[in-house]
């Protein structure tokens, strides 16, 4: 187990620049989830840190060793890839032992070791079984088992559950976490989808076109969100954004002015975020017309037009209201987060 | 295209296959059973579907008449060699061009292409004179130099490359992780997963050696270092005609052999061949 | 975990990863790169060298005579003959082999119990030694061979194969084709077999009957194997020697050489190399021509391409 630090890590293709200076400061032990959309950059930085692609400038340690020019076998890493990437001709067995044979390992101390993986992952009974014999959770896990057998100083995994269907996946997610809770491993896990970053972190970093837009606790991210991009990201449905202006009377935006929290905001262009799941039902609040309801059994979605935006809440109540009808909402102002309109900075 | 056929197509399908069938079938039946018919009975009217007559003494004469078990030893070891040989250049150059990055790949991959646009024929004279040069002519290292390393190795080379370009590149990754360099990744995984078109090389440079006649009767010039095809034209009376049963005889010990052994594996044998990047 | 000071600039070890890999990647293609310049490029140098000479081996002469040869070459009378069968058998067999190839292999993909047998059998010759089979089919071709005898029983007086100019010609593209049409014919099957059956099912709810079917779908998802299968086949007629060696000699008359057996005749017959190192550009020119020709076609006859 080891700490993980990025220095100004950048990588370049050609000419083409695709990671422009990313800071990570990993503590040991800890489980960081790179989240990002497609393309930007965060597998890139795992294949960086795997040793599976060069870095073009900055520096990248493991625990106290600077590993640039190191190759993925002298970094002692495990990687579980996205297609799991198990050898189709050998066994369960032989793919968990694979590694330690090319490390010199005794052949008792793999039989031990890989006893000792099988058994936490329940594959017991697949040692024997080749990867096209296997379902889609079961090469998951073989593909984990793999990667714990070495004991390695840093887990990667690169979106691991991303074959899985919903269900899998769900279930997947907890055993990753608890294995993680159960090794205590230092883990660095890419995935696109902010559920599983949510659910799974310890930290979370959120990339956006090779660039780290913020770094924190899931639910700092949630609270806090450091601008738009990631108020944007994180969060299901998305946040509400809604432009407009800063006014001594309240935020003015198209049709509707819209309450303020307390504190001292300069006037001036912003974008108002408020998130579905902030607003409340109320008898005079701000009058929305409803568009479209969806109950989905614990809550009900509604899309409904406020001023002219249209926006999204989610309510614990079961709203009987229909299409074209008036309702009114508040949001919750200790929960509203403004943004510079220029920068998309956060400015409460 | 595929439906279920009606009963009455089904027959007519049978039917036709079985008369286009005649022409690939029945040369090698007429060659095992004139091997074995007396010289007198060879051009009998009516033909003989089955010989009336066994003259087994045929495959004696084949023996008698050339060194035919050195012959046939020249024509085995030389295509072992040959296959083995190219399964090796080949995987090599192929697995580098589809999987690893290093300058000028893309113009050294053209070079070796030449060597499809290139047939040996019209190279033959200058190496020629090349092996006569080296001391090489009438020794069988022109038979496998240049067949393991020359122009008809390139085609084995493209069909390794079209298949190892289509290998998942998380394989390697995985056991570059795993701890593996470059040979290693090539020896324990990517060529242990090559199987069926190893498979489908393999058979296209058996073959290929096995059926050699340009080059052996250019390079070759005593009948000890003759290959089987060479040998078997040589099986003529003092008149220069052809002595047809021993011909033959000798031709059905060439053939056969390799005719079984693809019967028997045909299933891998039809299927490498099909499986290969040939399709595009 | 803090790193308060700068680290000056980490000195990069000459071997990176990539150069590792590099050098791994040379070493890989070695074999196959020296193999190619010592047994193809040098020797298509010295070709064309050769080509340049007057050389008689008997008379060990070895003299410069600039474009000389190919002056010959272009007053050779032999030559347009030469060229002439050349083209007729590779058109003849290009043509047979592979309209009999797909019309097999069209065949070979349909639901029949025991197909795997008759598959077998049609790719059975491709395996048998080609000296071998040309044996045999010297043998039946005889004018008292197998086949005069069979037509002799249904009373048709079959002609004297291998030495009317006419059948010569026809006997060997026919044993050439019969000898290698199942390497075409499976090619053709995978080909088939990889078409997705959806699309048949589309057309089919379209109303496409069955030719239309084919020549809609069927041609158009296999086109990229016809056109890789026709450059292989006609590029290997070019170099089809052992049969004409065989079967005819060339005869009767020319009819029969092509420019392989021409070639190796003018140069290790008659010991002119000089000639034949000419011959062989000539025959090198003609592939490559033709390889260029059909690269360029690609684009015009290639529908589809994965």
């Amino acid at each position: 187990m080891a700490p993980v630090s990025l220095r100004s890590i950048k990588k370049n293709y050609g000419n083409v620049a695709t990671i422009h200076g990313v800071d990570i400061d990993i503590a040991d032990g800890e489980f960081v989830v790179l989240v990002g959309p497609s393309g930007c950059g965060k597998s890139t930085l795992l294949r960086m840190i795997a040793g599976l692609e060069t870095i073009t400038e900055g520096e990248l340690s493991i625990g106290d060793r600077v590993v640039n020019e190191l190759e993925p076998k002298d970094r002692d890493i495990a990687m579980v890839f996205q297609n799991y990437a198990l050898y189709p001709h050998m066994t369960v067995a032989t793919n968990m032992a694979f590694s330690l044979e090319h490390r010199g390992a005794s052949k008792a101390e793999i039989a031990e070791r890989v006893n000792w993986a099988a058994d936490i992952l329940g594959l017991k009974p697949l040692l024997d079984r080749y990867p096209r014999q296997l379902s889609g959770g079961q090469l998951q896990r073989v593909a984990m088992g793999r990667a714990i057998v070495r004991n390695p100083q840093v887990f990667l995994f690169d979106e691991p559950l991303s074959n899985l269907d919903a269900k899998l996946r769900v279930v997947m997610r907890g055993e990753i976490k608890g294995l993680h809770q159960r090794l205590g491993v230092t883990t660095v896990y890419v995935t696109h989808d902010q559920i599983e970053a949510m659910t799974m972190a310890d930290k979370i970093v959120v990339m956006n076109a090779g660039r780290v837009e913020q770094i924190g606790a899931p639910l700092d991210l949630y609270d806090r969100p450091a601008n738009l991009f990631v108020a944007g990201f994180i969060g299901s449905p998305a946040m509400n954004f809604i432009g407009g202006r800063i006014t001594p009377e309240g935020f003015a935006a198209a049709g509707i002015t819209l309450p303020l929290p307390a504190g001292n905001l300069p006037a001036s262009n912003a974008v108002y975020g408020i998130r579905p799941e902030h607003f409340a039902l109320t008898d005079a609040g701000i009058p929305a017309t409803v568009l479209l309801v969806e109950p989905m059994g614990s809550e009900t979605q509604v899309s409904m037009q406020i001023g002219e935006h249209q926006v999204i809440g989610i309510f614990r109540e079961r709203l009987r209201a229909r299409p074209g009808e008036t309702i009114h909402v508040l949001p919750d102002l200790d929960l509203v987060h403004l943004f510079d309109a220029d920068t998309g900075q956060r400015l409460n | 295209m595929k439906t279920d056929l009606s009963p009455r197509l089904r027959v007519a399908l049978y039917g036709l296959l079985c008369v286009l069938l005649i022409p690939f079938v029945f040369p090698t039946w007429w060659m095992l059973t004139s091997s074995v018919k007396p010289i007198s009975d060879i051009f009998a009217f009516p033909p003989d579907l089955w010989p009336r007559r066994f003259d087994f003494s045929t495959y004696a004469k084949v023996f008698e008449l050339q060194p035919f078990a050195r012959q046939y030893w020249n024509s085995a070891y030389i295509a072992a060699i040959v296959t083995l040989g190219t399964m090796v250049v080949s995987s090599m150059a192929g697995y580098a061009f589809a999987r690893i990055k290093f300058p000028f790949s893309n113009t050294m991959f053209m070079i070796v292409l030449l060597g499809l646009l290139i047939p040996s024929e019209v190279t033959i004279v200058p190496l020629f004179q090349m092996f006569l040069g080296w001391g090489m002519i009438n020794t069988h290292w022109p038979l496998i130099l240049v067949p393991v390393f020359g122009a008809p190795s390139v085609f084995a080379t493209f069909v390794m490359r079209q298949f190892f370009i289509a290998l998942p590149g998380e394989l390697e990754e995985a056991a570059r992780v795993d701890g593996l360099g470059r040979f290693k990744i090539f020896w324990l995984i990517a060529l242990p997963l090559a199987k069926p078109a190893l498979g489908a090389v393999a058979i296209f440079t058996f073959l290929h050696s096995w059926n050699l006649y340009l080059e052996p009767i250019v390079f070759l010039s005593s009948t000890q270092m003759f290959t089987l095809p060479q040998a078997l034209t040589q099986f003529t009376d003092a008149y220069g005609g052809a002595m047809w049963n021993i011909q033959l005889a000798a031709a059905t010990m060439t053939a056969i052999p390799v005719l079984v052994v693809f019967i028997i594996a045909q299933k891998q044998f039809v299927e490498g061949l099909a499986h290969t990047g040939l399709k595009g | 975990m803090s790193l308060m000071t700068e680290t000056p600039p980490r000195k990069r070890p000459f071997w990176t990863m990539a150069r590792r890999d590099a050098a791994a990647g040379y070493l890989f293609i070695a074999p196959q790169l020296i193999g190619i310049i010592a047994f193809v490029l040098i020797p298509l140098c010295l070709v064309f060298y050769y080509s340049l000479h007057e050389w008689n081996v008997l008379a060990n002469t070895f003299n410069f005579v600039g474009a000389a040869n190919y002056q010959m070459l272009l007053a050779d009378r032999a030559l347009p003959q030469v060229l002439l069968s050349s083209a007729i058998f590779s058109v003849g067999l290009v043509v047979l082999n592979m309209s009999l190839a797909l019309l097999l292999a069209v065949l070979l993909d349909q639901k029949l119990k025991g197909i795997t047998v008759f598959r077998t059998l049609f790719f059975s010759p491709v395996v048998v030694s080609l000296v071998a089979w040309t044996i045999v089919w010297s043998f039946l071709l005889q004018n008292n061979g197998g086949i005069n005898g069979m037509l002799a029983m249904i009373g048709v007086e079959g002609p004297n194969w291998l030495r009317n100019p006419t059948t010569a010609m026809i006997s060997v593209i026919v044993v050439q084709v019969f000898k290698n049409v199942g390497l075409n014919m499976i090619l053709f099957l995978a080909a088939l077999q990889g078409v997705p059956k959806e699309l048949y099912e589309a057309a089919r709810v379209d109303g496409a009957g069955h030719f239309k079917q084919f020549r809609r779908i069927t041609l158009p998802m296999i086109s990229p194997t016809i056109l890789l299968t026709s450059i292989i086949t006609i590029v290997g007629s070019l170099q089809v020697f052992a049969q004409i060696a065989v079967l005819t000699q060339g005869g009767p008359g020319m009819t029969t050489t092509v420019l392989v057996y021409y070639l190796y005749q003018q140069a290790f017959q008659f010991h002119f190399f000089g000639y034949g190192s000419t011959l062989s550009i000539l025959l090198f020119v003609i592939v490559a021509v033709l390889t260029f020709v059909q690269w360029q076609m690609r684009k015009r006859i290639v529908f589809y391409e994965n």
